[in-house]
């Protein structure tokens, strides 16, 4: 288990992170990319060069102006998108060289959050949560405790057979997070979960990530919140016209 | 998906099996009308000798309907020209006077029928080279080629006309369906972000698809049904001269409701989610 203090060594990119006190071998990375290279059908050049590599149960900040390259970093993750150049590696398997047809079994190891929820808004929480789990084909007996699991995580058990639109912010921002931990992933993308919700309940949304990953889930999080990122003193991968211009354990700024 | 995408499909439905149906009767007319063109042989008239020209000119008769080009030929005995000619005079309410000629005077003919009214030529040819007993042949050639050449505009229009119709049915059914598939499409995109398979978020629509199609061709076939009874008796005098095979037209137009209604709805729901399922 990594946790907050004390804060891991300065990040080399190259040789992946040291490894944790206490575990003696390093641990395998999560996803790397190698080289990677992003230009849209229409000439715009989103990602150059991209070296990134992480680690299981670490947990990265992605920070960068808008237009950076963040989002098209994401959907790479996905394979929403395909890299121009480079190699995408997530969870040991090749993007490019997964098959369309098994693209959905790779999406299910990863957990996925968004600013805007993305939530069903005609089905209950508990709904929405079983919602990844039923269009996966699991079998319903095996539908239900796993909800209720991911559910507790997330401390939203008691309002399952509410409607999203009857929650506040926070609690829908919850219930997406347990919909992405159901298909209980290695890895948990969050691109600005925060970005919609006051700072109050941004650091609630922030503690529930950092408890998920205390249970060994490693989390990438896009985010423009300054004040969480550099107070929490994580690895953060700076992006800005498409390239990593920073790649440290500090804040959200430059700090030398 | 919403009524409005199922009274589409029934309005549209309807469109088609309407176009369908003048086209039918378009094509049933025209065919109608060249089937009327006949070439006409006046027979030699030699008073005494008529017992032996009948004999001959029923010898020509077979001749003639072994002809491929020829559908029918009939043979219209002196008596039987007599007999039409009295009966169009009593139609026109005029004076019936033939009963004081001392001998009918009208020729026998032959009436020949046939199969394409293009194809003249080699019966014509036939038909003049027995100058013993043919007297004249009736000049039909510009009365032919002009009422072909109207038919055959008629027939091209009329295909046209459906077919443009039938893109334009499976154009506004296709978008219809693409509508209803754009309002779920954040549903679509949730699915595919929490590792649905493609077939696993398309099922859903090409079912709904199939089933909106099924419910616009029953729906379409039931008003269908409802005005075939007094449009039929309206339009009985018409039908009945026309060479319409009523049952085949029926069966027709149930097959090309209910598997445009299917086709396009399954078709029409697939092409939609294709676009929202990505690389």
């Amino acid at each position: 288990m990594t946790s907050a203090s004390p804060p891991p060594p300065a990040y080399d990119p190259a040789r992946g992170r040291e490894p944790a006190a206490g575990t003696g071998a390093a641990p395998r990375p999560v996803l790397t990319l190698r080289g990677v290279g992003k230009t849209y059908p229409n000439g715009k050049v989103a990602l150059r060069d991209i070296e990134l590599s992480l680690a299981e149960g670490e947990f990265v900040f992605l920070v960068g102006p808008s237009g950076a390259g963040k989002s098209t970093l994401l959907r790479l993750l996905i394979r929403d998108e395909l890299p121009t150049s480079g190699e995408v590696i997530v969870d040991g398997a090749d993007l490019a060289r997964v098959p369309r047809r098994r693209v959905p079994e790779l999406r299910r190891r990863i957990g996925i959050v968004f600013q805007d929820f993305k939530l069903l808004p005609a089905r209950t929480v508990r709904d929405n949560v079983a919602f990844a789990l039923e269009v996966t084909g699991t079998p319903r007996g095996r539908i239900r405790p796993a909800v209720d699991r991911a559910l507790a995580v997330v401390g939203l058990a008691a309002a399952a057979d509410q409607l999203p639109t009857t929650l506040s912010g926070g609690e829908q921002q919850r219930t997406a997070i347990a919909r992405a931990l159901v298909h209980e992933p290695r890895l948990i993308i969050a691109d600005e979960p925060t970005g919609n919700l006051d700072p109050l309940i941004s650091w609630e949304i922030i503690q529930l990530l950092l408890r998920i990953n205390e249970l060994g889930v490693t989390v990438l999080m896009a985010t423009h919140n300054a004040e969480v990122v550099t107070s929490l003193r994580r690895r953060v991968v700076a992006l800005e016209e498409g390239r990593i211009v920073r790649d440290e354990v500090g804040g959200y700024h430059r700090e030398d | 998906m919403s009524v409005a995408a199922v009274a589409t499909m029934v309005l549209m439905l309807l469109l088609l099996a309407g176009f369908w149906l003048l086209q039918a009767g378009l094509t049933a007319g025209v065919a109608y009308v060249e089937g009327k063109v006949e070439i006409v042989a006046d027979l030699r008239d030699v008073p005494g000798a008529e017992a032996a020209l009948v004999v001959e000119a029923r010898a020509l008769a077979v001749d003639v309907a072994a002809l491929p080009e020829v559908r029918t030929v009939h043979f219209v005995s002196k008596d039987e020209a007599l007999a039409r000619f009295r009966e169009r005079l009593r139609e026109r309410g005029q004076v019936d006077l033939t009963g004081y000629l001392d001998r009918n005077p009208l020729p026998a003919s032959l009436e020949v029928g046939l199969v394409d009214p293009r194809e003249f030529q080699p019966v014509v040819d036939l038909l003049s080279s027995r100058s013993e007993v043919v007297d004249d042949v009736v000049e039909v050639q510009q009365l032919i080629e002009r009422l072909t050449s109207v038919t055959n505009v008629l027939r091209t229009g009329g295909l046209v006309v459906l077919v443009l119709v039938a893109f334009v049915v499976l154009f506004i059914i296709v978008n219809t369906i693409r509508l209803a598939v754009v309002a779920r499409r954040e549903e679509i995109e949730i699915m595919r972000l929490v590792g649905a398979s493609d077939a696993f978020i398309r099922w859903p629509f090409i079912f709904e698809g199939a089933f909106v199609g099924l419910l616009g061709a029953g729906a379409a076939l039931l008003v269908l049904a409802l005005l075939a009874g007094p449009v039929g008796d309206l339009m009985y005098g018409f039908f009945r001269v026309l060479p319409l095979e009523l049952g085949t037209l029926a069966r027709d137009v149930v097959l090309l409701v209910v598997g445009t209604g299917l086709g396009v709805g399954v078709l029409g729901s697939w092409l939609s989610v294709r676009s929202y399922l990505g690389r």
